[in-house]
């Protein structure tokens, strides 16, 4: 068994090894967009009348929203106009079996280590594949009917499940929520779908991986996850783009909804395409996620190793709505180069005796700036509340910057809110005594930020605990010496 | 934290100001570069706007129906001397400066004492003889906040203070500004320069006392100014009426090796905003601010605290504290700024809040904002109900639930009054907070400890 | 035959403040050297500087460690080579496991040895059989690496390292500082057994104390940042008998 440091290294001979782009024929909308764009996309997906309605009601929304200007992030204005809605990869229809895959894409997949096969590696876990705007796999479907347990791309889903779309799509993260998000519900192309019936405990990890193979576009795609009474599921999202000298643009939504005692477990590995070290290219992860505390006892659970992307500004929320409801977020973001992160939670407590808790661990290194923005907000109905909020900045070099905006906002007195934070420079006392012991610099520092960030990587599933371990030496690579 | 689009950040300036202003410049008939002075500060008034609740800096607090409508210029109104009694602080010694609505009252005043260490001028009296100093420190600080520019336009009074070179006081100063009025709403601008030279040391009493159920608005601005190894204690008493708004902004500057250690208790007002921007300019320097803040009924008490560490090797700390009762409403809005290349910056942020009411509501944003890694940067923020632990030990050694409730937040309190500087002051806070926490509070001051249990 | 460590003439520096002012000393294979002095006399710089911690500036002089320049080795290349530092204040890495910590170190010290990496089993093995040797137990081990472990229990955890990593030359930064008698009884146990022809060993103390468990060949004594005396055991009993100061002032005289 490799340890983790070796694994590093084995990687770290590359820099970026998810950037090679998939020669596949390519069927794309041109540049731009206007209702006509919107009614066009809803129609090459068959969809109903009630969506294409629902989307044309997002796009005028959006059309009259401002981008957003609070955030820490920076960058150059976005033309919508220049980006093409929609890219597939051309097949006549959707494979049967995963036989019927076309090869090129196969083996992209296989390249990236996550091969489309329901056997070795992934024995433990179902994945939806989405190839720039499409699901192009799903693996364990069959397995996973036998319970009820339904995991279908988004599409397949308004087709084969419209009364359960229609009931929450849009019921957490609502069109007109934000700018991005109204832009996303305009244009959603696809994602992954799950319902997990009453009292089914989900025997694997669900998994969605997104692939921006395409030049030119953006990624808009759109995640909904329902976990009935007393269900449980483990949801994992990993994601990857070629290296482009442009920046692209991945919006997306993702909406989960807890009933009565049922708990979902969201777990993140972003690793888009970071740009550059001089800041070229590279994703731009504007993403709303939100989850839903609706029942009584439900649970939802948030962990994101974020270490990609030209600029990640995302904050992953729970309105804990159900009495003794539960929310959490585990984050770890690390930023090297320009990459800019502006990231953390919004915990809003409702019901009576909510909990939530929220561990972030930020890592800024090179020019980079890394923020942690959260809300925890107590409202007068939410009796016995409690919030605990640990915040820790790690900077390496005196280049980078590490932001911490907590807002915490209470309105009932029988809560409870804690927040504490810290910011320092990695330890030179640690380094030099790793070193001493025969440890090189480099892997001293993923051995510290590792041991830094052990609290938020204890809370991912084992199959993604090893690929993050495995980032986070790779993204610090040469932010030392 | 997603803001709605197209929700305005300010709103216009109610038209009365307009009028106000037209009224003192015509009253005062300054000569050219104080009157450009003022109307261009009147001006970019009117051009920033009153800010909203869309505005970050006033996300928790709106400040528009207290402040947007018409007020008149307030007129220095006679107070009885022995109403002031309580206020005067500092001992027999101290110099003194009263402020009757914002206008400086010599009647009142204790300046007999002032020698050649300490200049003080009241600001009318230096409009008079230099305005030019006057119009060249009013264009010095725009801080792209609205209420500082109205200062600006309207100040009428205030003083100029500064402390020669190695000139170490014994002896405190007071700064103390009574406010009141009849039915009319009314509004004063006083500011405060204050210079203390390399190696000066001083201990300011600043106190703001609200007499009367008028409503009133005081907008103070401070510009602070510490050189080299200077040193100044600064408490801050604020014990506005129950209609009074205070905005107390104080802008500072601390060069290399001074310290500046301020401790701020609100009892009373409306609406308190402290707002204060703090820069770190020189290599050593230390400041320390602390406050406690007990809101009441339906009143506000909101501060806004900046501070900059642009040198290494410096030291701030920030430990705020609020007990909040009935639907009162604590805002702390705090942010440590270590540019690039402070290294070796010690920077500490606290801010603990007792939420004692049903409808109480407190909002709290501790920032750190780090931009140099060699750096020992930490916040915290908690929020509850008195502990119950605590509690439960002292009434099981006897005390009933009030006697007990009462202690523990006197407890909490007596951490920051007991960090005032003045021993009057710390009197004077104890009482009024006492008196704020209900009458089983004074049975355990007056009584020793073992007394009582 | 050629020394293990040869200094010569070494100066060194802390801030711009001189603290070595001239130390020259010679460790052959085999040898146990100790180094007492008072507080502030230049010691545990030594040892950071062989070590090579970069706030510790050499301005003059040289270090050869076998036939290779030390001073011209990074940290981990001097680990590599078989220099070992027991610190005085281990230092605490929250989240990265006792065990885990020791196996990377172990691995990375073999390959640059060219040898194969250990395998689990065996590092298992060697590491609870040394662990219970030295009284360490294994939730000890189990823990983050020094984090919340008593002064003694960081000695012990650091003798266990030396005693995996199998280092040359072993320089001991007041291991005996904060021991109780028992655990100053285990922690020489620790080190006599791994005295060998071969390795050098070179501690450094404030007290006798640790001499009666671990006997030297030679002693200094450190001053000033100078060796102002080398001699035999003997010279440790002297010093313990007389007291530095007696023995500084006399120096001084």
């Amino acid at each position: 068994m490799a340890t983790a440091i070796e694994t590093v290294r084995e990687v770290t001979a590359s820099e970026y090894k998810y950037g090679f782009t998939t020669p596949v024929e390519e069927e794309r909308f041109p540049p731009g967009l206007n209702e006509d764009v919107v009614r066009r996309l809803s129609e090459r997906k068959g969809e109903p009348a009630w969506l294409t309605e629902w989307r044309l009601a997002a796009f005028r929304r959006w059309q009259q929203m401002e981008m957003p200007d609070w955030q820490k992030v920076k960058f150059p204005p976005i033309d919508f106009q220049a980006i093409s809605y929609f890219a597939a990869p051309k097949q006549k229809v959707r494979p049967k079996s995963l036989d019927e895959i076309d090869p090129e894409i196969r083996r992209t997949y296989d390249k990236l280590g996550i091969p489309i096969r329901e056997q070795e590696i992934l024995a433990g876990v179902a994945v939806d594949y989405v190839f720039d705007s499409v699901s192009v796999a799903t693996t364990f479907k069959k397995k996973l009917e036998e319970l009820g347990i339904i995991f279908c791309s988004i599409s397949e889903a308004v087709r084969e499940h419209p009364e359960l779309v229609r009931k929450y799509l849009g019921s957490v993260v609502p069109p007109g929520d934000n700018f991005f998000a109204a832009l996303n519900s305009a244009v959603f192309s696809d994602g992954s779908f799950v319902y997990v019936p009453k009292g089914v405990r989900c025997p694997m990890e669900l998994s969605t991986y997104f692939r921006i193979n395409a030049a030119g576009t953006g990624q808009f795609e759109r995640t909904l996850i329902i976990a009935d009474e007393g269900s449980y599921v483990s949801y994992l999202e990993g994601c990857t783009a070629p290296m482009r000298d442009e920046h692209q643009l991945h919006a997306a939504v993702v909406e989960l909804i807890a009933l009565d005692d049922a708990e979902i477990k969201y777990s993140t590995v972003q690793n888009w395409y970071p740009g550059d070290k001089e800041g070229r290219g590279g994703i731009y992860n504007f993403v709303t996620k939100r989850g839903l505390c609706r029942g009584r006892r439900s649970k939802i659970s948030w962990t994101q190793v974020e270490t990609g992307s030209a600029i990640t500004w995302k904050y992953p929320s729970c309105i804990l709505q159900g009495d003794d409801s539960v929310g959490e977020f585990y984050s770890v973001a690390v930023t090297n180069h320009h990459q800019q992160a502006d990231t953390g939670t919004k915990m809003i407590h409702i019901g009576k005796r909510t909990r939530s808790r929220i561990v972030s661990k930020g890592i800024a290194a090179g020019r980079s700036d890394n923020t942690y923005r959260g809300l925890v907000r107590v409202l007068k109905s939410a009796e016995g509340a409690r919030n605990h909020t640990q915040c820790d900045s790690l900077l390496i070099g005196e280049h980078c910057g590490a932001h911490t905006i907590p807002y915490i906002e209470v309105a009932n007195r029988s809560a409870r809110c804690e927040h504490e934070a810290t910011t320092s420079k990695i330890s030179e006392d640690q380094l030099f005594y790793c070193r001493q012991r025969g440890i090189s610099e480099e892997d001293a520092v993923a051995l510290i930020v590792n041991g830094f960030c052990r609290e938020v990587m204890n809370e991912l599933p084992m199959e993604f605990a090893v690929e993050a371990k495995k980032l986070l030496g790779i993204s610090l690579e040469g932010s030392v010496g | 934290m997603a803001e709605r689009i197209g929700r305005r950040r300010q709103i216009a300036p109610d038209p009365s100001f307009a009028a106000r202003f037209e009224e003192l410049t015509r009253r005062l008939s300054e000569p050219q570069p104080l009157a450009q002075a003022r109307a261009r500060a009147f001006a970019r008034f009117f051009e920033l706007g009153i800010p909203t609740r869309r505005d970050e800096a006033w996300k928790f607090t709106d400040v528009t129906r207290a402040v947007n409508r018409p007020m008149r210029l307030a007129e220095p109104r006679p107070v009885a001397v022995e109403l002031l009694a309580p206020y005067r602080l500092g001992g027999e010694q101290a110099h003194r400066l009263v402020f009757l609505n914002g206008r400086f009252a010599p009647e009142l005043s204790d300046c007999a004492r002032l020698d050649g260490r300490i200049t003080v001028t009241s600001l009318a009296e230096l409009a008079r003889t230099r305005p030019e100093l006057l119009a060249h420190s009013l264009d010095a600080l725009d801080d792209g906040r609205s209420f500082t520019a109205l200062n600006a336009a309207l100040v009428e009074d205030g003083a100029w203070i500064e402390l020669a070179a190695g000139s170490q006081l014994a002896e405190p100063l007071q700064l103390l500004f009574i406010t009141s009025g009849r039915e009319e709403a009314v509004m004063a601008h006083p500011r405060c320069i204050l210079r203390l030279g390399p190696a000066c040391a001083l201990t300011l009493i600043e106190t703001h006392v609200g007499l009367g159920e008028a409503a009133a608005l005081t907008n103070l601005v401070v510009q602070l100014s510490l050189a080299e190894g200077a040193f100044l204690a600064h408490d801050r008493l604020a014990f506005a009426g129950a209609n009074q708004t205070l905005l107390a902004k104080l802008d500072g500057e601390l060069h290399a090796r001074s310290r500046y250690c301020q401790t701020t208790v609100v009892v009373g007002g409306a609406l308190v905003r402290t707002e204060q921007e703090l820069r770190i300019e020189g290599a050593e320097a230390e400041c320390l601010l602390a406050g406690v803040a007990l809101p009441r009924a339906h009143e506000t008490v909101d501060n806004f605290v900046r501070v900059h560490h642009r040198a290494g090797g410096s030291h701030s700390d920030q430990h705020f504290k609020s007990i909040v009762a009935d639907r009162g409403h604590h805002v702390f809005a705090g942010k440590i700024i270590v540019h690039p290349g402070a290294q070796k910056t010690n920077a500490y942020q606290k801010n603990d809040n007792l939420l004692l009411g049903d409808n109480a509501e407190v909002d709290t944003k501790p920032e750190l904002e780090i931009y140099a890694d060699d750096v020992k940067c930490s916040h915290g923020a908690t929020c509850s109900d008195l502990d119950a632990s605590a509690l439960f030990y002292l009434r099981a050694r006897g005390l009933d639930l009030e006697t007990s409730r009462a202690l523990l937040m006197h407890a909490f309190a007596r951490e920051v009054i007991d960090r005032l500087r003045d021993e009057s002051a710390r009197a004077l806070a104890e009482r009024m907070v006492t008196a704020r926490l209900g009458e089983r509070a004074p049975l355990l001051r007056a009584e020793p400890l073992e007394e009582a249990s | 035959m050629t020394a293990l460590l040869e200094i010569e003439n070494l100066h060194a520096r802390v801030d711009g403040k001189p603290i070595l002012k001239g130390v020259s000393l010679s460790i052959a294979p085999g040898e146990v050297h100790a180094i007492m002095g008072p507080n502030g006399s230049g010691k545990s710089t030594l040892a950071f500087v062989l070590a090579g911690h970069e706030a510790y500036e050499v301005t003059d002089g040289s270090i050869r460690f076998g036939d290779e320049d030390l001073l011209a080795m990074e940290p981990e290349e001097r680990a590599h080579a078989g220099l070992f530092l027991a610190m005085q204040y281990p230092v605490e890495i929250p989240g990265v496991g006792n065990l885990y910590f020791l196996r990377q170190a172990l691995n990375a010290v073999r390959k640059a040895r060219g040898l194969e990496e250990i395998s689990a089993a065996e590092f298992l093995r060697k590491a609870r059989e040394e662990a219970r040797r030295l009284g360490i137990g294994e939730e000890l081990l189990k823990r983050d690496l020094n984090v919340g472990f008593s002064g003694g229990e960081k000695k012990r955890n650091e003798i266990l390292q030396m005693a995996l990593l199998e280092p040359r030359l072993a320089v001991l930064d007041e291991t005996d500082s904060g021991l109780d008698i028992d655990a100053l009884r285990v922690v020489a146990e620790g080190v006599n057994r791994m005295r060998s022809p071969e390795r050098g060993f070179l501690v450094i103390t404030h007290y006798q104390r640790l001499l009666e468990y671990i006997v030297p060949d030679v002693v200094h004594v450190m001053v000033d940042g100078r060796i102002r005396r080398t001699g035999g055991p003997e010279l440790a009993r002297e010093l313990e008998a007389r007291g530095y100061e007696a023995f500084v002032g006399r120096l001084a005289a």
